[in-house]
């Protein structure tokens, strides 16, 4: 299968102007400019396939957005070469912006003073989209998006969420397959952020498809993405299933116990200790009936087989740690050390 | 293009009626300079001319001026440095239209309100005020018409390759109102240019100044006659159009290529 997305030695630079502070650094500033050159992308090469939903990880500033914005054919390379939708973002012209949807979670294309519905139809006059094509495709995206009553209302009336979701219909009633989304879910509601992951998923699978998105909730990554790039300062790191990242980052496994009434085993009869725990592992946390192990992931079934034979068992469970701590590890340690 | 255009043009008269105050100030705003430039110069020609213009000329004149400005004036460069530095060019990027087209439907959209209010205005003075009536002339109604488009398009491509600057400095809107400035007095705003130094009115009639507005107004009013200065007009005009398309394309292609396209 073709990819639909493919970079090649990536690379974007921007030259910024440095000022030092105060008056004079002002005026020096103003008749000899110097300039610092920011490599906000390096060398950053992947291939996507069709369908897929991916998903930029990374910091503040480490180059996700950026990299996301040359795919899309606004920012143009330094160096490197790019290809999505079948086109050079950059020279595809409409033929190409036909072929992609671009949303922007700080930055919204409904008219503020106008019901989305009027952007809708200027959206189908800028897309020649047919009226027939034009109904039906609204009526899906309204009943998927739960949109009902929204779209006669002034924008500046709606809140967040109903406003990302007819921002989603904006840029989805031309049908296109490749969709880049940058932080989609910003500032939503826990209930609004998970009805517009269930909508990527859902909207992914009748259509086939690709999406890519930035976002800084693990949320959205976890729920929607089958594959990670983890990018910082401008290089990738990762590239893979958010699984396999973890396994190699995460070296330890968690243990989640509760406990039965009658603890059993170790101590004094019926009270278990966290002395009495630590000699399975790493007590991580521990209020009884509760008690959290850390273990070595390759030790987390044996260790989980002894700990039911020392103890009342009511459940037991074995965990990968949080994601939010496993990227933590990586963006600190880097990616490759640990193998 | 035609439904594009009229998908454009329909939402920006939509958000008009949301706000009709604001409607009123702009047309006040419109209204004013040109009836203040025409009560000070009914005040010193008295009862006599001035560079050969009487009352009656300078009514007609500032009329023309009010009218034609208003179909002709353009505020692209303060649309582009917004959508330049806060960001909002991105999607306009990502769609199959270029942006350009939305700036030109918006223009359409304000002159045709504006202008046609002007224009009702100055049938209903001209009613009970005789100095304001311009002779019947289609001819030469005609010709106006054309170089009012040709001034439309050039100050259109003045004012949206002024914005386009926003992709290099913060004060794109600075050096238009710079301009603004400037054209006040060699656009023939403030007064003809035939009451100017000829020293500078020879400037405003070298550069693109005279083509924006003045010549236009002298054609309609009748101060432009004779075949040679109406052709020479026109030719001015469109050799500074020329010029400034090519202005913009220049600063439109450099200057996506240096777009930091805000955020992230």
């Amino acid at each position: 299968m073709p990819s639909i997305v493919a970079a090649e030695q990536l690379s974007k630079t921007f030259q910024v102007k440095v000022r030092d502070p105060g008056l004079q650094g002002a005026l020096r500033a103003l008749f000899r400019p110097r300039y610092r050159d920011v490599h906000a992308v390096r060398d950053v090469t992947f291939r996507i396939d069709p369908g897929e939903i991916v998903a930029f990880l990374g910091p503040n500033g480490a180059g996700k957005t950026t990299t996301l914005k040359m795919l899309a054919g606004l920012l143009y390379p330094t160096s490197g070469r790019v290809e999505a939708a079948g086109f050079n973002p950059w020279t595809g012209g409409p033929p190409f912006k036909r072929r992609i949807a671009l949303v922007l979670g700080n930055r919204q294309q409904l008219v503020w003073d106008l019901p989305p519905e009027e952007t809708f139809l200027l959206n189908r006059a800028i897309y020649d989209i047919a009226e027939g094509d034009y109904r039906e495709r609204l009526a899906e995206l309204v009943t998927l998006l739960e949109l009902g009553d929204v779209l006669q209302k002034p924008v500046r009336q709606l809140s967040l969420g109903e406003r990302m979701k007819c921002e989603l219909v904006a840029s989805l009633l031309h049908r296109p397959p490749l969709l880049f989304l940058d932080e989609p879910t910003l500032g939503l509601d826990v209930t609004a952020q998970d009805a517009i992951r269930r909508f990527l998923t859902e909207y992914r699978d009748r259509h086939g498809a690709t999406v890519l998105l930035t976002s800084h909730y693990m949320q959205d990554v976890t729920a929607l993405a089958s594959r990670v790039l983890m990018i910082n300062r401008g290089r990738l790191l990762y590239d893979g299933a958010l699984e396999a990242l973890v396994a190699r980052i995460a070296r330890t496994k968690r243990i989640e116990l509760v406990l039965g009434a009658r603890g059993g085993g170790g101590g004094d009869g019926n009270r278990v200790t966290a002395e009495a725990l630590a000699a399975f592992g790493a007590v991580k946390s521990f209020r009884f009936p509760n008690a959290v192990l850390e273990v070595r992931r390759e030790d987390a079934p044996a260790t989980s087989a002894r700990l039911l034979a020392a103890f009342s068992v009511a459940d037991l469970s074995i965990e990968d740690p949080p994601i939010e701590e496993v990227i933590r590890l990586a963006f600190a340690r880097g990616v490759e050390e640990e193998e | 293009m035609i439904r594009r255009y009229a998908a454009l043009i329909r939402n920006a008269w939509l958000v008009d009626l949301q706000y009709r105050a604001s409607i009123v100030l702009w047309l006040l705003w419109g209204v004013t300079e040109p009836a203040i430039a025409l009560g000070i110069w009914w005040a010193i020609a008295g009862e006599g001319q001035i560079a050969g213009y009487a009352r009656a000329d300078f009514a007609r004149y500032f009329f023309a001026v009010m009218l034609i400005n208003q179909l002709t004036i353009a505020w692209d460069s303060w649309y582009l440095d917004r959508w330049i530095r806060d960001g909002d060019l991105n999607y306009r990027l990502a769609r199959p239209l270029h942006p350009a087209h939305e700036a030109v439907a918006e223009n359409l959209a304000y002159k045709a309100r504006t202008a046609s209010v002007i224009l009702v205005v100055w049938l209903l003075v001209a009613v009970v005020w005789p100095a304001v009536r311009l002779p019947l002339a289609p001819g030469r109604w005609a010709i106006t018409a054309v170089a009012v488009l040709l001034a439309a398009a050039m100050r259109f491509f003045i004012s949206f390759t002024t914005g386009l600057l926003a992709f290099w400095t913060t004060r794109a809107t600075a050096i238009m109102e710079l301009h603004a400035g400037v054209s006040l007095f060699l656009a023939g705003r403030i007064a003809p240019l035939a009451l100017l130094p000829p020293a500078v009115a020879g400037v405003a009639g070298a550069l693109w100044f005279r083509s924006m507005l003045a010549f236009p107004v002298d054609l309609l009013t009748g101060a432009v006659h004779g075949t040679d200065a109406i052709v020479r007009g026109l030719v001015g005009q469109l050799v500074w159009l020329a010029v400034w398309i090519g202005a913009y394309r220049l600063a439109w292609t450099r200057g996506l290529r240096k777009y930091g396209a805000v955020g992230g």
